[in-house]
């Protein structure tokens, strides 16, 4: 099979490692060329994604399973990083500030590298067991992984607050590039709490799921909970501002745990606990 | 003295149970506790805790409950504590919000214009026409706000001013609210419902649910009326993997059948609230085994997997121990066999095709396999929860607070314009509770269109 789906895919892995590269070198040298050329990347990549990832729902109704591309962990790996990759070009299209992209682009680059390389993980189109036969589970994966994306957004955001360090002291040549502690506290804010709503409604979801498939819409699995105890440090995060001496350096921090916490949730509770969600690892 | 006293005592409390910080203190300790449910096994005997953890790590898992954390003492505390945090913190903020909410946003000076987050100021020395000058600008502000309200005479001047959102502030109280409502209907839930399970043979029916509970005691739950299954079906995609497990089920009321469905994973049914899920299936060998004593007597006996087959001629009891489909080719059992007083017995192997001989006491019988066939017998999760629709109108209700958290602002936008001695004199000014950053866009568009209209006179 030439020019398969997961050929495109695991290419679109250069393609954004190339874009994080040029985010990098438009940081460095602030060039207004350089920076366009990243942007232009990373939307031809995003392009080729979307392809690869229709590609595989075509080719899941050629081998006669028929079903979307958001079943195992290939297929919401894959996902994440095309969401990603969106949720970041919204955010560069409203702030119209590009060095971000350096901080961004990494994420979708490690999932795709991660999806396409690694041997824990298989790229081979499955059938769908008789519990991932809903509708709701599409729901499902798509709400939580806007959640995870953005997520992975503000922790790029909660870095850049981080090394951004104190505006009022003299700042070095690279970080002047940064937006200013303010407006990424904002950028983090909004995109915490976008992010928060998606996971949100990404939990809502699974419990419709569960309630139609075993008659509880929570069981205290896993994976439910990590999303709960992840929910539960966004959540900080949010009310962490209406705290005196909280706000600020905290809630980066607290931005980076998240992101920390959503990963174990992904990926170490399918590797590290058993549960309900275990198809996840194969 | 006393009242006073009691006055701030039940202010502290209000205070302590109103305030942000327990709230974030909870968030962190729920976080944190959360885990342990994850990492130690929940559910097994206390017998399995003491066997792989030792008495010292028992005694802590037995006292904090950690067998069963989400449901152990001090998490439902915790949560309870939570609930109280939200509730007190509410009610204490109803007034303070409705207060924004309804407060008039034009009633305000000049100078008050100057303490908003986003101002800028013009003062034009008049040499042209102030009358156009002041409508143009008027107009540049309202072609970029929409529409806006307008008072006259506010410190001399005119103030207009452009309002959206102001919903925003109700946005937070949904979400809160709601959480208290899944609560609710998480409770409500536990102590109107039930859960339980049923395991049927093809063309086998019930009345009755079972539930064991945490000591492996075995209880049954009437249903009111009963279910019967008529047909189990399993399909397999070519690589092995299950596609397919449906259950074909009948309520019958007083012996009529009133209703008849077919169920699959994903798909159940519903009778007066009681929900049946197709969870698990197991397939039971029904054989027949013919078995002949010493002195020629013979007899064929029936057995399933739960029912003994019974020779009482003979005083022979035989059972099934355990079925392979396939072995070689050829189904097989184990099969026991012993008299009916339990005292003597043997278990041995039976292939179709090989029959073999056992002895119990003094007698040698002889056993064959003459057919093996595999019955289905469904596994269906039964559930009644009523409160499971309090929980849903919490979801809905969240979701909606989030969307109006997140995409509506409290935005205000002002502009004045009066006379500062012989000076045109121009105020703008905005201020928004949601996303300042894109606001402060907005802002400066308006800026700019005002820098226009004054440079082009
Ligand atoms: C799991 C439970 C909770 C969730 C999901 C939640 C969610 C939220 C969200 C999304 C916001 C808006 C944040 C923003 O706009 O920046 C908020 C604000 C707030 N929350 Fe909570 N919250 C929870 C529990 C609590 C509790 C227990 C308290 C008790 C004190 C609390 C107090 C507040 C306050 C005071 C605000 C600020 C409201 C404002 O903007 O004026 N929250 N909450």
């Amino acid at each position: 099979m030439h020019l398969s789906s997961s050929y495109i895919l695991s290419l679109t892995t250069f393609v954004y490692l190339g874009a994080t590269a040029i985010y990098l070198l438009y940081w460095i040298f602030r060039l207004e060329k350089v920076g366009i050329l990243g942007t232009v990347i990373t939307v031809v990549g995003f392009a080729m994604q979307t392809v690869g990832i229709g590609l595989r729902w075509y080719e899941s109704y050629q081998l006669g399973y028929g079903h979307a591309p958001l079943s195992n962990l290939y297929e919401s790996l894959v996902f994440f990083s095309w969401v990603t990759i969106l949720v970041y070009l919204v955010v560069e299209f409203k702030t119209k500030n590009r060095v971000i992209g350096a901080f961004a682009t990494p994420f979708a680059c490690l999932a795709m590298a991660y999806a396409s390389f690694s041997p824990n993980v298989q790229d081979t189109i499955q059938p769908l067991i008789p519990a991932l036969q809903s509708n709701w589970l599409i729901a499902h994966v798509i709400t939580c992984f806007l959640g995870y994306a953005s997520f992975a957004v503000a922790c790029g955001f909660g870095i850049m607050y981080l090394i951004r360090g104190d505006s009022r002291k003299s700042t070095s040549y690279l970080l002047e590039a940064l937006p200013s502690r303010r407006v990424l506290d904002e950028l983090m804010h909004q995109t915490i709490i976008f992010g928060f709503l998606w996971l949100t409604v990404g939990i809502i979801t699974g419990a419709v799921w569960a309630n139609q498939a075993w008659g509880t819409y929570w069981s205290w699995d896993p994976k439910e909970t990590w999303s709960l105890i992840t929910w539960f440090v966004y959540a900080t995060a949010l009310h962490a501002r209406f705290v005196r001496g909280w706000a600020g350096k905290k809630i980066a921090y607290l931005s980076i745990i998240g992101f920390v916490s959503v990963i174990f949730t992904y990926f170490g509770v399918n590797f590290l606990l058993s549960g309900l969600h275990s198809y996840g690892s194969s | 003295m006393k009242t006073k006293n009691a006055h701030s005592q039940s202010n502290i409390l209000v205070r302590f149970f109103s305030s942000v910080k327990l709230a974030v203190f909870l968030f962190i300790i729920l976080a944190i506790t959360s885990i342990i449910g994850t990492i130690l096994p929940q559910g097994e005997s206390l017998q399995f805790y003491l066997e792989n953890y030792g008495p010292f790590y028992f005694k802590i898992i037995k006292t904090l409950q950690l067998y069963d954390t989400y449901h152990a003492w001090w998490y439902l505390a915790l949560m309870g504590l939570f609930s109280v945090n939200l509730i007190v913190c509410t009610i204490k903020r109803l007034p303070y919000t409705m207060r924004l909410f309804k407060r008039d946003y034009l009633d305000l000076g000049k100078d008050a214009l100057l303490n908003r987050p986003f101002k800028a100021q013009w003062q034009i020395a008049q040499k042209t026409n102030p009358a156009d000058l002041k409508e143009e600008i008027k107009k540049s502000f309202l072609a970029l706000v929409g529409k806006a309200r307008m008072k006259q005479d506010v410190d001399g001047g005119q103030l207009y001013l452009a309002e959206k959102g102001r919903w925003n502030y109700w946005g937070v109280y949904l979400i809160h609210v709601s959480i208290l409502i899944i609560f609710a209907g998480a409770v409500f839930g536990t102590f109107t419902g039930f859960k339980g399970r049923v395991m049927l043979l093809e063309g086998e029916s019930t009345d009755h649910a079972v539930q064991m509970d945490a000591h492996g005691n075995i209880k049954k739950i009437p249903l009111g009326f009963t279910l019967k299954c008529n047909d189990f079906q399993v399909d397999f995609y070519p690589n092995g993997a299950p596609k397919l497990f449906k259950s074909d089920l009948s309520i019958l009321e007083n012996g009529q059948e009133v209703l008849k469905r077919s169920i699959v994973v994903n798909s159940p049914l519903t009778y007066k609230g009681v929900t049946f899920y197709q969870s698990s299936y197991q397939s039971v060998p029904d054989l027949k085994i013919r078995i002949v004593s010493s002195d020629g007597e013979q007899k064929i006996l029936d057995l399933s997997a739960f029912d003994k087959g019974l020779w009482p001629k003979k005083r022979i009891l035989i059972g099934i121990i355990k079925y392979l489909p396939n072995v070689h080719g050829a189904p097989a059992a184990r099969i026991y066999v012993g008299d009916v007083s339990g005292n003597q017995g043997d278990a041995i192997w039976l292939l179709k095709g090989h029959d073999r001989e056992v002895r119990v006491g003094r007698d040698t019988y002889r056993l064959s396999l003459i057919s093996a066939k595999e019955k289905f017998m469904t596994g269906l999760q039964v559930k009644k929860d009523p409160g499971v629709w309090i929980v849903w109108l919490g979801c809905t209700i969240m979701i909606i607070g989030f969307g109006i958290v997140f995409w509506v602002g409290h935005r205000r936008t002002w502009l004045w314009i009066g006379q500062d001695g012989d000076k045109l004199n121009i105020i703008l000014a905005g201020q928004t509770n949601k996303n300042k950053v894109s606001f402060e866009k907005e802002f400066n568009k308006i800026k700019e269109a005002i820098n226009k209209q004054i440079g082009e006179q």
